[in-house]
């Protein structure tokens, strides 16, 4: 599936004999023979002597009141060991990851479908779930507010409001005109990360009265924070230790899992394990933010942009987990890598009764991807103008100003990223004389017929921030130490699949020249990374493990340095070998360390953010990232079936770190763009989420993901990064949905205003 | 000690035979019969289904092929999809080939069978419309001996399944005639069928069938627009047909399929299903005769 041309001269490491080694590399992961051969234990696989099997019940109502729970039934059947509902939380009743405004289990309302009322722990996992079904829950079933545009109006759903916040941005002068004037009202859907294993846990009960949780956690202290609080338990009596984790898009675990594990754990005294079912998976963790968008862009009559008026409402669902932040990123790229010299945006994220929204890779900027991309095609067309055209001409580069007042201070090379994939050469087109054998929209031996198929080319330009936003400390730890030979890296950082792992193992080979460097399990034991997020451990652990093995790598040479009267700076490490820059020095690491252990611990902190202020202003990013896809795209016209032929994708990386790590995480979000783009969409009509399985909830199949044809990774470095290298991940799944899009609408004529694209938007009816 | 006590092992039989499996739904009338399970143990693990017992149907090798029966070939009920869809099965049949094909996943594809997509008569189920198209009939076992009927008897509810039967084998006249399965899903991978269009020649008695799948609870066979479209062809000459004939074939089955509502404006989403329609009846006549 994936054709790389532009990395060929690292990717050659591995022809050249030697094994991977060091940053720029492709070192292979250590866990990809496990996970290939189905042995990498996940929280699934866990086990304990005697554990009993947790069971949540969930509302079948998106919006009611509980008059009354009786769990008398449920407890008293044979096998059942403990029911727990609101009343039996003993520590803080309210959690949540920003704003603590959900209930562990909701007491006296519902506020969506599938939220957690009660959890029984029995001695099988069908016991715990008949009993579970018999807990006898009486609701008055309210109307439910499914409609983000009814959410101002509508009684609050909660004590704290509807509006969860509001951010006006006002940039420039707002009676600004164009000469050209383009509208365009956009939705995007509701889009589940879907990961590929579904919420699993295991909770043990310690002897001194705590509590430890065995869960796929993408951000464990913060999990035991939030767990310890609810538990009224100090933080140092819960600990959570991360197991595999089975895909992650963004914050991973549900809490409505975690907590109710542990208050089962800790009120039986025996270990409990809970294993989610696709459907309650579906139910439980956040998804996308469904976004309605209105635009309007002035330009003037060589397609430069004056002005960008937005309105974006993000459906936040029944509460505000991140949706603050999403919103913020909204907001602060409405407009795009674009000049604008003009903006004002309002932004609202509101709660309603619909799923859960929460952090999705590439929260926000997504879907204002596709509005903004959808405004400059359209303004393409009333210029006269090719789409690519359009966008060159208004290009952001390093030195200009975002619309929240911040100066790009980064790299931001979007006029190379454009011009690399519009002079990429287009896919051929199916040739061959058996037409039947051609790969047409419905797939092989599919509907498609050669006469009814266009072709479109699209191009879309996305951008993300990189850490988290708005003030958050984002700050890490790590531990190095050397002993015997054989490096250890000890840091909290979550491997989620992103490459971590491999990527600490990359830097202390760089660093100490061993080449035996092993990564410990991550636990709440050790310093706080934070989350694995918005590419945060590359840069900040990547940072800190980085410092640390600077450290110890210092304190291993200077005795030698001193014994030899020369600086640290003129010893250099390879292959387990010191060597002095004039060859007069040359003795092994292991036998200067002659049997001792080096240590050092170290954290890496980067420059402060702000909060947007009062008009959207303030500078609150420390890092952007930046990507540039051009879509093809083959169109049956008469039945609406799409194909992406291909997705050329040009993306600014700072630094390749690990080729092929780098071109895994491209071509992994490319093709969650097209599943955002085709067919993901979790529909709950009036707040009921419908066919919660992966039968019910499409996902790109081989077939359906596209050639990624990376055209050109540009490597100009963050000074301000570690290594100068960027966050890789979430910028693709931003861009690709909008190219696809733009892709179909220059295959069909159609405006192609809602994603994910539905057959009847890309149909074209003849004439009447 | 564990409340639950496993039971399953005791209450699934395997039989080898079909006398065997239909003396054990004989003895357990609670019994559901499972052959790929692609259906049933998906509602069994989301807890919609709790069967008393089970009928494996596995072990029965003589449902798991086919054989020739004067002019017909007599498919078993466990013929699976990936079976169905190899080519020694699709140069037999081909359209009930290209259905099984497009399926589902392969690993769906492995498990589920034919007999399953009959049982489960879904309104998507994709080997449906073909077989109401090849006019096949279905042989059911029971405690009284066989029993033949017309697989669109069985579909429609005229005459169902009666209690301790169970589907054995399916009749598919052998045609050596053009014969198409189209399948609309809106997507390049494996998907639900949004429309379907099975659609045969049948020079033998000169008529064109088709049938329309997805589109209602059963297959839909739009007669008239059949006997229309066989009026025009030519069949002792080259049988071909302009395409302005095709066109108006797949408005006249469309038409039928999703009809107007007098007094009623058809909403867009019944319009354009039924453009999926017409463009999937005359592509697949088109194909048919081409």
């Amino acid at each position: 599936m994936s054709i790389i041309d532009g990395t060929d001269a690292a990717t050659d490491t591995l022809a050249a004999g030697s094994a991977p080694h060091g940053i720029g590399t492709s070192v292979p992961s250590v866990d990809a023979l496990a996970k290939a051969q189905g042995t990498y234990p996940y929280a699934a696989d866990l086990w304990a002597e005697g554990l009993l099997w947790a069971a949540v019940l969930r509302s079948p109502h998106p919006h009611a009141r509980i008059t009354r729970i009786d769990t008398t039934d449920a407890a008293a059947m044979p096998g059942v060991r403990a029911v727990v509902t609101h009343e039996d939380v003993p520590g803080d009743a309210m959690h949540g990851r920003r704003v603590a405004d959900r209930p562990v289990f909701a007491s006296d309302m519902v506020r969506h479908h599938g939220e957690p009322i009660a959890a029984v722990a029995a001695d099988h996992p069908d016991t715990a779930r008949l009993a579970a079904a018999a807990i006898l829950v009486e609701y008055e079933v309210l109307e439910p507010v499914t409609d983000p545009e009814k959410a101002f109006a509508a009684e609050p759903l909660h004590p704290d409001g509807n509006l969860i916040r509001h951010i006006p941005l006002r940039f420039g002068d707002p009676d600004a005109t164009g000469e050209i004037v383009v509208e365009g009202l956009y939705r995007v859907g509701r889009q589940d990360p879907a990961p590929i294993g579904a919420e699993a846990g295991l909770a043990v009960p310690r002897p001194d009265g705590g509590v430890e949780l065995y869960v796929a956690s993408t951000d464990p202290h913060a999990d035991r924070d939030l767990a310890a609080a609810c538990f009224g338990l100090e933080a140092d009596r819960v600990k959570v230790v991360v197991t595999g984790v089975p895909g992650a898009m963004g914050d991973r675990e549900d809490s409505g899992v975690q907590l109710p594990l542990g208050l089962l754990a800790l009120r039986t005294g025996c270990p409990v394990k809970f294993v989610a079912t696709r459907e309650e998976s579906f139910l439980g963790h956040a998804h996308r933010h469904p976004t309605l968008l209105r635009y309007r862009h002035h330009a003037d009559a060589e397609g430069r942009l004056v002005k960008v008026e937005a309105q974006i409402l993000l459906d936040a669902g029944a509460y505000a987990d991140a949706s603050s932040d999403a919103l913020a990123a909204a907001v602060s790229f409405a407009a795009g890598p674009y000049v604008v010299p003009h903006v004002f945006v309002e932004g609202w994220a509101v709660r309603t009764n619909n799923p859960p929204s929460g952090h999705v890779r590439g929260e926000g900027a997504m879907q204002v991807c596709a509005a903004y991309e959808g405004q400059m095609d359209k303004l393409a067309a009333k210029l006269g103008l090719e789409p690519a055209e359009v966008r060159m001409r208004n290009v952001l580069a390093t030195g200009d100003l975002l619309p929240t007042g911040q100066t790009v201070t980064c790299p931001a090379p979007v006029g190379e990223l454009l011009k690399a994939v519009r002079d990429a050469d287009l896919p051929p087109l199916p040739d061959g004389d058996d037409e039947s054998q051609w790969l047409l929209p419905g797939g092989l031996s599919g509907a498609g017929e050669p006469g009814a198929v266009r072709r479109g080319v699209g191009y879309a330009l996305g951008m993300v921030h990189v850490l988290g936003a708005e003030g958050t400390d984002e700050v890490s730890t790590a531990t190095v130490r050397v002993h015997d030979g054989q490096a250890t890296v000890i840091c909290a950082a979550v491997d989620t699949g992103q490459g971590f792992t491999t990527l600490a193992r990359q830097i202390v080979q760089e660093v100490l020249g061993v080449e035996d460097v092993r990564v410990l399990p991550s636990d709440t034991d050790q310093p706080p990374a934070g989350p694995a997020a918005r590419g945060r451990h590359t840069w900040v652990s990547g940072g800190a493990v980085e410092r640390a093995a600077k450290m110890v790598r210092t304190q291993l040479l200077q005795p030698l340095a001193a014994k030899f009267g020369m600086s640290v700076e003129l010893l250099s490490i390879a292959d387990g070998k010191i060597t002095s820059y004039d060859g007069v020095l040359s003795t092994t690491v292991a036998e200067t360390l002659d049997g001792k252990e080096l240590w050092a611990t170290a954290q890496c902190r980067p420059h402060p953010t702000d909060r947007l202020d009062e008009n959207g202003q303030g500078d609150a990013f420390v890092g952007l990232t930046f990507c540039a896809v051009r879509a093809v795209v083959d169109v049956d016209i008469e039945l609406g079936s799409v194909r992406v032929v291909e997705l050329a994708v040009a993306q600014d990386v700072g630094r390749i770190l690990n080729p092929r790590q780098l071109a895994a995480r491209i071509e992994a979000g490319v093709t969650q763009g097209v599943g955002m783009a085709l067919m993901e969409d979790l529909r709950a009509p009036r707040g009921i989420v419908k066919r919660p399985s992966l039968t019910g909830y499409p996902l790109p199949t081989a077939l359906d993901a596209p050639d990624v044809r990376i055209v050109k990774l540009v490597e100009e470095r963050d000074v301000v990064a570690p290594f100068g290298a960027k966050a890789v991940s979430a910028v693709p799944v931003v861009t690709s949905p909008a190219a696809v899009a733009a892709a179909v609408r220059a295959a069909t004529g159609r405006p192609v205003t809602r994603l994910p694209i539905r057959p009847q938007a890309a149909v074209v009816k003849p004439p009447a | 000690m564990s409340t639950y006590a496993r039971q399953a092992a005791e209450n699934v039989t395997l039989p080898s035979s079909l006398d065997e499996a239909v003396a054990a739904l004989a003895a357990m009338p609670s019994a559901v019969p499972v052959a790929g399970g692609t259906d049933l143990m998906a509602a069994v693990n989301a807890g919609l289904l709790r069967p008393a017992a089970l009928v494996g149907l596995g072990r029965i090798s003589e449902i798991r092929g086919w054989q020739y029966a004067d002019g017909a070939a007599l498919l078993g009920a466990g013929l699976t999809h990936a079976r169905m869809g190899r080519p020694d099965f699709a140069a037999l049949i081909p359209a009930l080939a290209t259905a099984a094909r497009s399926a589902g996943p392969p690993q769906i594809r492995n498990a589920g069978t034919l007999g399953g997509n009959i049982a489960s008569a879904a309104p998507t189920g994709d080997a449906l419309p073909v077989l109401a198209a090849l006019e096949a009939s279905v042989i059911l076992a029971g405690p009284d001996g066989d029993r033949e009927l017309p697989i669109s008897h069985l579909l429609t509810g005229m005459d169902p399944m009666r209690p301790g039967e169970l589907l054995a084998f399916v009749r598919i006249p052998l045609l050596h005639a053009p014969q198409t399965f189209l399948k609309a899903t809106g997507r390049t991978g494996p998907g639900r069928a949004i429309a379907s269009v099975a659609l045969v020649v049948d020079p033998a008695r000169r008529q064109v069938r088709c049938s329309v799948g997805a589109v209602a609870p059963v297959p839909l066979r739009p007669l008239e627009a059949e006997q229309w479209v066989a009026g025009l062809i030519d069949w002792d000459g080259d049988r071909t047909l302009a395409d302005e004939a095709c066109t108006a074939f797949g408005e006249y089955v469309a038409a039928a399929c999703i009809p107007d509502q007098p007094g009623v404006e058809l909403p867009p989403a019944a319009l354009q299903l039924r453009r999926t329609v017409a463009a999937l009846s005359r592509r697949a006549l088109g194909r048919a005769l081409a």
